[in-house]
């Protein structure tokens, strides 16, 4: 059966997914109930990235299967980790000095912006892209440095310290600037000729099941079609609603201290 | 009289369904609105007193936003879904080549189309004729600027584009005539760029093939013989086709047949002798702008020429 | 040149206060406020001549009245008309004369640059005109649709005149739209926080910051179509390699943001003149402010669902549906908060609110069957015919226009001192109400019955006669509602009751002051300690801030030198990237026919010239701390240094040039030389402008003009002087180093 051919059951991955977990649960002190579910998310998301049809299509299949996959590991595990992040016990950390150094290095709003966006860019040069589709260790490295950039990018958004966190206009603008770059890199994957990322444009049939993912429709063609979409519209759509959520911070009266911009924290691209 | 309510096809019938769906929904919303907004006047309008200073409340903003939502994601999927059957070709094959089985090839020129039958070589100016019931693959392309390709009670319309192809289906349900026009502006003489589809059954489709397939005869006798010396004269051999003679030009409409059709110039005129003459004398006249020019005939020239064109049938 | 630079904001104030010459001369920004209205108004007579021409011409089938040359010009020249010399102008001249007094300033950020802005109006607009006079004015759609603006097919100059002025007016439009940033984030009097503004700024504060990014890529399509039309090369010429649709793609990423552009400042109008006549605060000022945020983000995305119907792919179209389906939720937002704050309200039906009401139903009709365009397959069917007429003249008439109506019934005191009639102003909204329905809502049956748009005639089909017939009939009602506004506007200027400091007894700071404003706007401003800073004066017993409470003003402006360039680089940064994605596009795959980058590039020489332009941003910076800390000679030596490394770029580039002109690649060769020449080109252009700005502050700096104070002008340049050192690594490793190719 193909269904059962799409479920990679026997992945390494779940090493992974159990050490984090333990070590979520051991180093994390007194997480709320949410902050708990929103990790378990994260973790979810790791395994369906890996584990599902995503995970295995991704490897030398599909290019759209290849796109979520970065998507889950660029956008949805690191804020999933943001979040689960207890607000007191990460208050505490960061007076350590070096963490704080570290916290602070990342709040520079650049750094977040080129880690998220240039990470996106950088692995789709094509010849880049296709190395890393074929090579394990160059996979690995790619899978680690989006999930680093993820963190970096979404930390002046949603750092736990609020001290560390963008103005909310300032942070708009980030968000906007860095919506822009992936619509720039998802039209020019959705529009591009044959294609992005070679491999993906003529797969090696490991499994069999090539035949039925075109009768299905995924032709090389509309694949990178879907592959381009899924690299504007998801993302685009998720910065929109972190942009809404620092509109509402931005607007509400219980604000202590009105936000107001610094002009030297303004990430390439944007100004207010 | 409103050819995209009477849908002739199963395509443009599931469109119409769709339309008047969401014309529904549109209806309602507005109804909804319009009330709330004549019911806050009406009772605001004599109001004399200060009213209560209402900054809002998140909470019903939250709320009544639900409904809408609710709305736009019902529409968005009805349409995609929608979308998805209306341009499903079946049989999608990497590298994606299906063009070498479009039974119709449409070519867009300024103003006017060419139609190519795949299967019999025949080939019409501004008249298709299909058979009933039969779906037809139809390759759009352009031999100048962006055209539109729209036959409101069969299809949904298509851009026909130079260096792109694009591909439609074609069918109806019932034999009859079906109005198709060029959509996209396109220069000049855009309003006379107006085509019609021709449904017969599968039996006088037949027929029809099998007429077109015979090489009309060199005329005989008449005015039609010195009109046939005129025509190869006057150079309308170098824009024109004439199945069976020399002239084997693409610039223009195919004349094989020009006898047979209904209109003329993209249907800015019904084809009649007096209409074929005045076409002749100075089509500038009756389509100003068009590329054929004013041969600049005498009465008895045209007349002749006439006679030839009118001998080919 | 001396006196401007030793006091680089002070308005300028001409001798006498009267006179055609003192309006010219103007730097005031009331006054260019009201030259930017005047030419709306003149140009929305012209644009509505247009429209009548055309209504004429299809009051009957088969009608001779206009040649079709004519007619197409002419509807070419009424759509261009009326987005870029009537819808612009308005809102850019409402706003100009609005937000200064809205925020308590004195003037705008910068009123040279201001009047600038306005004078390259008339300017285009004389261009755009100029080729009636050629005989041939541009004849191929709003849109200009490549190929059929491209040289085979519009062999007269009317394109050219077209894309020119375009051109000439889009510099306007950023600079002033720019202008208004500044002015809103730098100005703001004292407790002014930005979440206190009026909506009307606030909004209108989104649309300026959507100017900005929107109109380069228009600049970008047109430089590209200038190029095709004059040096032959072949963008959008298929038959040589290029690409049809690449224009629609640029045109709408411009083109639908521009319809933004024209409905946030309708909304941010409606948001001022529906509270004040509900005798109310704004419901949900952070949803109807917010809102309009989340709008000018979408608006960026939903382009292609102009081309539904080109065949982009199935999952393209869903995409761009689902997207222009969202967007339609920020605006329902609005409209469900405008009913919201006239419920419960005390209504006052002056002509101001009617229209507004007005504004409110049709623009829910325009939106609705916006919502129907967004389903893909309806609008395979009903695109580009004259039901899309009827949609956007109802969101543009029926919903911008009767907006601008609001506005000019309810601000005309402020400007003028004096009150419009209200009786003559109540004939011209039920003439116009009539008019345009009249007109408007039978074409959505036309569209129904497979009437095409921009035909210039049509045969005499069943219903087609009638219903031409009544909507070019129920024209003649709005043109009598439009002379009936300028006998009002004559009248009340002549003789109409003088209207005090605050008429409607209104909200807002512009109210605050006399009617019309003093030179200087202000003689003294009322505490702000909320959104309706004159309410709370008026009415201390009900004052807002004891009720509602909003987030104090930290008291922080940013300098506004640094935001007119960080806001002028963002505008230069879409249009490169525009640029460049052109390049790829066209050279993401090799072509194998003519010279490519590979073949013909000499990259480590090039290398070796970019490293001079990238040790000049070096160079800047240490001149530009050397002027901060007040050391002369180093700021002088090093400014010197950084121009000499940007001449030597330019002269790397030169020779670059001359060689692969000897070799015979010229701008027409291929695809891969178009857009080599036109990057690189654009990128030197721009080098040589950061040059001229470098050179004026070097002599400036001899002549000991510039002093410590002078180093946030200096650090504004700076910025761009980066920013062409950004673009130029982009495009060194796109071009040279060929990233993005397969």
């Amino acid at each position: 059966m193909i269904s059962s051919k799409l479920w990679d059951w026997s992945s390494p991955v779940w090493l992974l997914i159990a050490l984090l977990l333990i070590g979520y649960l051991v180093l994390v002190r007194g997480p709320s109930r949410a902050q708990l579910a929103i990790f378990l998310g994260g973790l979810l998301a790791i395994a369906l990235a890996f584990i599902s049809p995503v995970g295995v299509l991704s490897d030398g299949y599909l290019f759209s299967a290849h796109m979520v996959q970065h998507l889950v590991l660029l956008l949805v595990v690191p804020l999933c980790i943001l979040l689960s992040l207890p607000k007191e016990q990460m208050t505490t950390w960061c007076q350590d000095a070096r963490l704080d150094r570290i916290g602070r290095l990342l709040d520079v709003a650049s750094i977040g912006w080129i880690c998220g966006v240039g990470a996106m860019w950088f692995w789709h040069i094509p010849t880049l892209c296709s190395t890393a589709a074929q090579r394990p260790a160059l996979g690995l490295v790619r899978d680690l440095s989006l999930v680093i950039a993820g963190i970096a990018f979404w930390w002046p958004i949603y750092a736990p310290c609020e001290r560390y966190r963008l103005s909310p206009l300032t942070g708009i603008a980030y968000l906007f600037s860095a919506c822009l770059g992936c619509t720039l890199l998802g039209i020019y994957i959705t529009f591009a000729p044959l294609s992005v990322c070679p491999v993906f444009a003529s797969p090696v049939d490991r499994i069999g099941i090539l035949n039925s993912l075109y009768d299905a429709g995924l032709t090389p063609g509309i694949d990178q079609h879907l592959g381009g979409l899924m690299m504007w519209v998801p993302p685009c759509i998720l910065y929109l609603g972190a942009i809404i959520s620092l509109l509402c911070r931005w607007y509400s009266i219980t604000d202590p201290e009105p936000q107001f911009l610094t002009p030297s924290a303004q990430p390439s691209g944007a100004t207010r | 009289m409103f050819p995209v309510f009477q849908p002739e096809s199963p395509e443009a019938q599931a469109i119409y369904d769709l339309f008047l769906l969401v014309l529904m929904i549109s209806a309602v919303i507005f109804i909804v609105v319009a009330g709330l907004i004549a019911v806050a006047i009406w009772r605001g309008r004599s109001r004399a007193t200060l009213p209560k200073q209402d900054f809002g409340s998140e909470k019903r903003e939250i709320y009544w936003m639900v409904g809408p939502i609710l709305v736009v994601f019902w529409i968005t999927a009805i349409s995609a879904k929608l979308a998805l059957t209306v341009n499903a070709f079946p049989k999608m094959q990497p590298p994606d080549d299906t063009a070498a089985e479009a039974d119709l090839t449409v070519t867009g020129h300024q103003w006017w189309w060419e139609i190519e039958h795949r299967d019999s070589g025949i080939v019409e100016a501004n008249e298709i004729y299909i058979p009933t019931g039969k779906k037809m693959r139809v390759k759009l392309q352009s031999a100048d600027v962006i055209h539109c390709f729209w036959v409101p009670q069969l299809a949904r319309k298509m851009d026909v584009i130079p260096g792109r192809e694009n591909y439609i289906w074609l069918e109806a349900n019932q034999p009859g005539t079906y109005q198709g026009r060029c959509a996209e502006y396109c220069g000049n003489q855009h309003a006379w760029m107006n085509f019609k589809v021709y449904a017969l059954s599968p039996a006088d489709f037949d027929q029809w093939e099998a007429g077109e397939k015979v090489t009309p005869g060199t005329p005989a006798e008449g005015d039609a013989v010195a009109g046939e010396k005129l025509f190869f004269a006057h150079t309308c051999a170098n824009c024109h086709t004439v199945e069976g003679t020399l002239a084997q030009a693409t610039i223009g409409p195919n004349l094989t047949r020009v006898a047979s059709r209904q209109e003329l110039a993209g249907g800015a005129i019904e084809n009649s002798t007096e209409n074929l003459t005045r076409w002749m004398k100075n089509p500038q006249a009756i389509k100003p702008g068009c590329r054929m020019p004013n041969f600049k005939l005498t009465d008895d020239e045209a007349k002749q020429i006439v006679a030839y064109l009118e001998s080919l049938d | 040149m001396s006196t401007e630079v030793a006091t680089p904001f002070e308005p300028i104030t001409a001798d006498s206060s009267t006179g055609l010459l003192s309006w010219v001369s103007s730097v005031d920004h009331k006054r260019i406020g009201i030259l930017y209205l005047l030419l709306a108004v003149f140009f929305l007579l012209v644009g509505g001549m247009e429209a009548v021409l055309i209504r004429i011409q299809l009051s009957t089938p088969n009608n001779t009245f206009l040649s079709p040359e004519l007619f197409n010009q002419l509807f070419t020249m009424h759509g261009t008309t009326m987005v870029f010399l009537v819808g612009m102008p308005f809102f850019t001249g409402f706003s100009n004369y609005l937000i200064p007094l809205m925020i308590g300033a004195k003037d705008v950020a910068f009123p040279r640059l201001n009047a600038m802005s306005f004078w390259m109006l008339p300017f285009g607009a004389f261009l755009l005109y100029f080729s009636f006079l050629t005989g041939a004015a541009p004849n191929a759609g709003w849109f200009s649709y490549a190929p059929l603006s491209t040289k085979p097919y519009s062999l007269g100059p009317g394109v050219d005149y077209w894309i020119v002025s375009l051109i000439v007016m889009g510099v306007g439009s950023i600079a002033g739209a720019i202008n208004i940033i500044a002015t809103v984030l730098c100005l703001r009097t004292p407790g002014m926080s930005l979440q206190r503004v009026p909506l009307f700024v606030w909004i209108m504060l989104m649309q300026a910051m959507l100017i900005v990014i929107t109109i380069p890529p228009l600049n970008s399509a047109l430089a590209l179509l200038c190029v095709d039309r004059w040096l032959e090369a072949a963008f959008f010429e298929p038959v040589r390699g290029g690409s049809a649709l690449l224009w629609q793609h640029f045109f709408w990423i411009f083109g639908h943001p521009e319809v933004y552009v024209f409905a946030l400042p309708a909304f941010a109008m409606v948001s001022e003149v529906i509270p004040v006549f509900s005798r109310k605060p704004i419901y949900g000022y952070a949803f109807v402010a917010g809102s309009s945020t989340v709008i000018l983000l979408l608006s960026y995305s939903v382009w292609a669902h102009h081309m539904f119907a080109v065949g982009l792919g199935t999952s393209a179209n869903i995409f761009f549906s689902a997207m222009t389906m969202l967007i339609a939720l920020p605006t329902g937002v609005k409209i469900f908060n405008w009913t919201a704050t006239m419920w419960g309200g005390s209504i006052q039906l002056t002509t101001s609110m009617l229209f507004a009401i007005a504004f409110l139903i049709q623009f829910v009709i325009g939106g609705l069957t916006g919502v129907m365009f967004a389903a893909v397959p309806i609008d395979w069917q009903m695109t580009d015919t004259y039901f899309v007429v009827a949609h956007f003249h109802y969101v543009l008439i029926g919903g911008v226009v009767f907006a601008i109506f609001a506005a000019t019934y309810y601000w005309f005191p402020k400007m003028t001192g004096r009150m419009l009639d209200e009786r003559l102003g109540k004939w011209q909204f039920w003439l116009w109400l009539v008019g345009f329905n009249g007109t408007f809502m039978v074409q959505h049956f036309l569209g129904a019955m497979g009437m095409p748009r921009r035909v210039y005639t049509y045969g005499d089909n069943p219903g087609w006669a009638l219903l031409n017939g009544i909507s070019s009939a129920s024209v003649i009602f709005m043109v009598a509602g439009t002379l009936v506004l300028v006998w009002n506007i004559v009248q009340s200027l002549l003789h109409g009751e003088v209207s005090g400091n605050n008429p409607w007894d209104a909200f807002t700071l512009e109210w605050a002051t006399t009617s019309p404003p003093p030179e200087t706007n202000f003689e003294s401003l009322p505490e702000i300690k909320s959104r309706r800073p004159v309410w709370d004066q008026q009415h201390p017993e009900h004052a807002d801030w004891k009720f509602a409470k909003t987030p104090e003003d930290g008291g922080h402006r940013p300098d506004r030198a640094q935001v007119c360039a960080w806001a002028f680089v963002i505008s230069e940064a879409v249009f490169f990237v525009l640029l460049l994605v052109t390049y790829i596009v066209f050279n993401a795959q090799a072509s194998g026919e003519g010279p490519s980058a590979a073949t013909v590039l000499d990259v480590p020489r090039t290398g070796v010239f970019s490293l001079f332009l990238l040790s000049s941003s070096l160079t800047f910076w240490i001149s530009e701390r050397s002027l901060r800390a007040g050391r002369r000679r180093a700021f002088l030596s090093w400014l010197g240094i950084t121009i000499l490394l940007g001449i030597t770029f330019l002269c790397g580039q030169g020779w670059e040039y001359a060689g692969l002109l000897a070799n015979d690649v010229t701008i027409d060769r291929n695809l891969f030389a178009s857009t080599f020449f036109t990057v690189t080109g654009f990128h030197g252009l721009h080098v040589t402008a950061g040059l001229v700005a470098l050179a004026i502050m070097f002599t400036l700096g001899r002549q000991n003009q510039l002093t410590k104070v002078h180093s946030k002008p200096f650090g504004a340049i700076g910025v761009y002087w980066h920013f062409v050192d950004v673009v130029w690594i982009l495009v060194f490793s796109i071009i040279y180093l060929g990233a993005f190719q397969s």
